[in-house]
């Protein structure tokens, strides 16, 4: 696509606005004609969808440039540690911490091991994020950004524009090591953002450090289009270099009959199976990268296939493995994935517990690589015959199946719910499956669910010893 | 107050050199490695006075970010009580107990552990709030001097810390406004979602 030479009068009151406050001169700080142009095309197409909201880049000149910047070291930079060491940056970045930061200055004197620091949890951030905005930061440049809340602490998390214009190098360094370089600019469309949920925050915008290539934010629920046949149409005149979004939306997007390919599809949000994953590079006929993110600190890792797990993609990241009572687990062994340093100036991460599982491989000279990660606390369930399963044993055991989406609960009374998303999937060979791991006489509901409110806690249980 | 004490400097100077067990991170639940408790329990036991179980129990901190700086400073203190001059006075337990625990723990919300032993104006306050605390006063001064002093030491840095606190409480202010200001669902382009 391409909308350069075609100038067309802007009609972004179209729109409702969301904030009387704020204007298109603080969303789009350097918006040129191309820009103007790119998002008059993205509104104005026959065939777009309702945009419900409106949002921006907001990044000024000087923050375009220290995006370039940020972007460039990132791309040179080495990820990682030498085993059994720390990262040469990490002394310097808890001694700012300890100086700057009110929630870590309050801790008193700085320990000398780093590993005596005391570790914080997403109910630290959610009780009151202020406290882990450095004293530096300008509260004038501030944005937010909410999180889910699927773990029962919702949260608004201080971040600044350049912080958010930044995933585009972690983006960028995690489709380099797919062979993908992003080439798209002026009069193209950089991304969409796919989301398939009832409802959805929806937008256009521009990246101004890609020369104001379209950015779209799109929810493909028929309740958003004037026609769903129009998503396809759509999508096809946008002709986006790449697409984000989660499994779902991308098991919804495959079902689109799209005649153009982008060169990579990025997931977020959740795990990516890899049956799926293959389904949709085969689909698509491009890389499907399984991102490893989070609003606390980003892009932190890309599974890669060639190393069997989450390669670390941040050059500022510290990341160990603890057991439950915070200490270092041995190399090799799984724990809790724990978070140090990030590139959110407004939320300096010491010790941060994530709340996912994984073990951490440490190579000189090589990144380093999250293995079998897993999202949430581990859970486990009881089999008929009193054993306990953990629930990797389950993720493990349905992996052959090209599920989107499912969650597993057990009752006090031990019988298990399955809810799933996922197309040519065989239930009775997927409840052969949970028969074969819980007993054939253990009662099991198994059942589709479309999952519109979007993010869920995947396995849950009402067993008191669940939780080991 | 009513009785003499060391002279001042040999307190001070004794703070400036803790040795390094002293200043190592209190042990709290699985982390840290010197269990304060034992410490406390030691000194007491060294300067001639008895702890119930009981009277150690707050010395072993529940929480490493509420509790380890107020037990490092209860070490710090530890390691000027166990001065020979403490083991020759020998004060009772009923003395001790608060000034290594609540004392230990108001002082803590004052500044971190650290700077008393580093900063001269904190060690001279830790100095002279342990003299007070336990009935005396540094040697060569009167009671009308020794009181002057530590009020001035403890008033200025009572009215830095209020200035700080006051400081820090208008910035969280106004970061949470201007955060719910800005309390759109998202307010600046990402790539991609969480």
């Amino acid at each position: 696509m391409s909308v350069d030479g075609n100038p067309a009068a802007l009609h972004l009151d179209r729109l409702a606005p969301d904030d009387g406050e704020i204007t298109d001169a603080d969303r789009y700080p350097t918006l040129t004609e191309h820009g103007r142009r790119m998002l008059d095309f993205l509104l104005q197409h026959p065939h777009a969808p309702l945009y419900r909201n409106r949002s921006g880049n907001r990044l000024t000149a000087e923050e375009v440039e220290q995006v370039r910047a940020f972007e460039r070291e990132v791309q040179s930079a080495a990820a990682g540690w030498r085993p059994g060491e720390t990262p040469p940056w990490l002394d310097g970045f808890v001694d700012r911490c300890f100086a700057e930061t009110p929630f870590y200055r309050r801790y008193g004197t700085r320990p000398r091991d780093f590993t005596d620091l005391p570790t914080i949890s997403r109910a630290d951030l959610g009780r009151d994020v202020a406290a882990f905005v450095p004293d530096g930061v300008p509260t004038e440049r501030l944005i937010n950004f909410r999180t889910s809340g699927t773990t029962g602490h919702p949260m608004l998390l201080a971040s600044l524009p350049p912080v958010a214009a930044s995933y585009l190098a972690f983006y960028k360094r995690a489709l380099r090591r797919f062979g993908v370089e992003l080439t798209h600019g002026r009069g193209e469309v950089g991304v969409v953002l796919v989301g398939c949920q009832r409802t959805c925050f929806t937008y256009v915008s521009v990246t101004p450090a890609m020369d104001e290539s379209g950015l779209a934010k799109i929810n493909l629920h028929p309740n958003d289009w004037r026609d769903p046949a129009d998503r396809a149409r759509y999508l096809d005149a946008l002709g986006p270099e790449i697409y984000t979004g989660d499994p779902l939306s991308f098991a919804a997007l495959a079902e689109l009959p799209l005649a153009t390919r982008p060169r990579a599809l990025i997931s977020t949000s959740m795990a990516l199976q890899p049956p799926l994953r293959a389904r949709l590079e085969e689909r698509f006929g491009c890389p499907v990268l399984d991102l490893y993110s989070m609003n606390e600190a980003g892009p932190v890792a890309v599974f890669d296939p060639a190393e069997d797990g989450h390669v670390l993609l941040q050059h500022r990241m510290y990341v160990e493995i603890l057991d439950d009572a915070g200490r270092p687990v041995p190399p090799g062994e799984r724990g809790e994935v724990t978070l140090t340093g990030g590139f959110n100036p407004c939320l300096p991460l010491l010790r941060y517990r994530t709340g996912d599982q994984a073990a951490l491989r440490v190579v000189a000279g090589r990144e380093p690589v999250l293995l079998g990660l897993e999202g949430r606390p581990p859970v486990r369930f009881r089999t008929a015959r009193g054993e306990w399963l953990n629930n990797i044993e389950v993720t493990h055991a349905l992996r052959p199946f090209a599920l989107a989406q499912w969650t597993l609960h057990q009752s006090a009374d031990g019988a298990l719910r399955f809810r799933f998303r996922g197309d040519a999937v065989r239930v009775d060979a997927i409840a052969d499956t949970l028969r074969g791991m819980f007993g054939a006489d253990r009662p099991i509901d198994i059942g589709e669910d479309d999952f519109e409110e979007g993010k869920v806690v995947q396995y849950t249980s009402d067993l008191p010893e669940a939780r080991p | 107050m009513e009785r003499e004490g060391p002279v001042l400097e040999t307190l001070t100077r004794r703070l400036a050199e803790t040795p390094e067990d002293f200043l190592a991170e209190p042990r709290i639940g699985a982390a840290g490695r010197v269990r304060t408790a034992a410490v406390v329990g030691d000194l007491l036991r060294a300067l001639g006075a008895a702890a119930t179980p009981g009277d150690l129990q707050r010395f072993s901190g529940a929480d490493a970010r509420a509790d380890r700086n107020r037990l490092s400073v209860t070490l710090v203190l530890c390691w000027l009580l166990a001065d020979e001059w403490f083991v020759r006075a020998a004060p009772p337990a009923g003395l001790l107990l608060p000034l290594l625990g609540a004392q230990a723990a108001e002082l803590a919300d004052q500044s971190p552990a650290g700077k008393f032993v580093t900063d001269p104006d904190r060690r001279e306050e830790l100095a002279r709030v342990a003299l007070t605390r336990l009935g005396y006063r540094p040697a060569g001064e009167t009671k009308a001097q020794a009181q002057d002093r530590l009020t001035t030491l403890s008033s200025a840095e009572r009215a830095r810390v209020l200035r700080a606190a006051r400081a820090a409480e208008q910035r969280a202010r106004e970061i949470r406004e201007a955060l719910i200001k800005k309390a759109a669902e998202e307010s600046a382009d990402k790539w991609g979602r969480e």
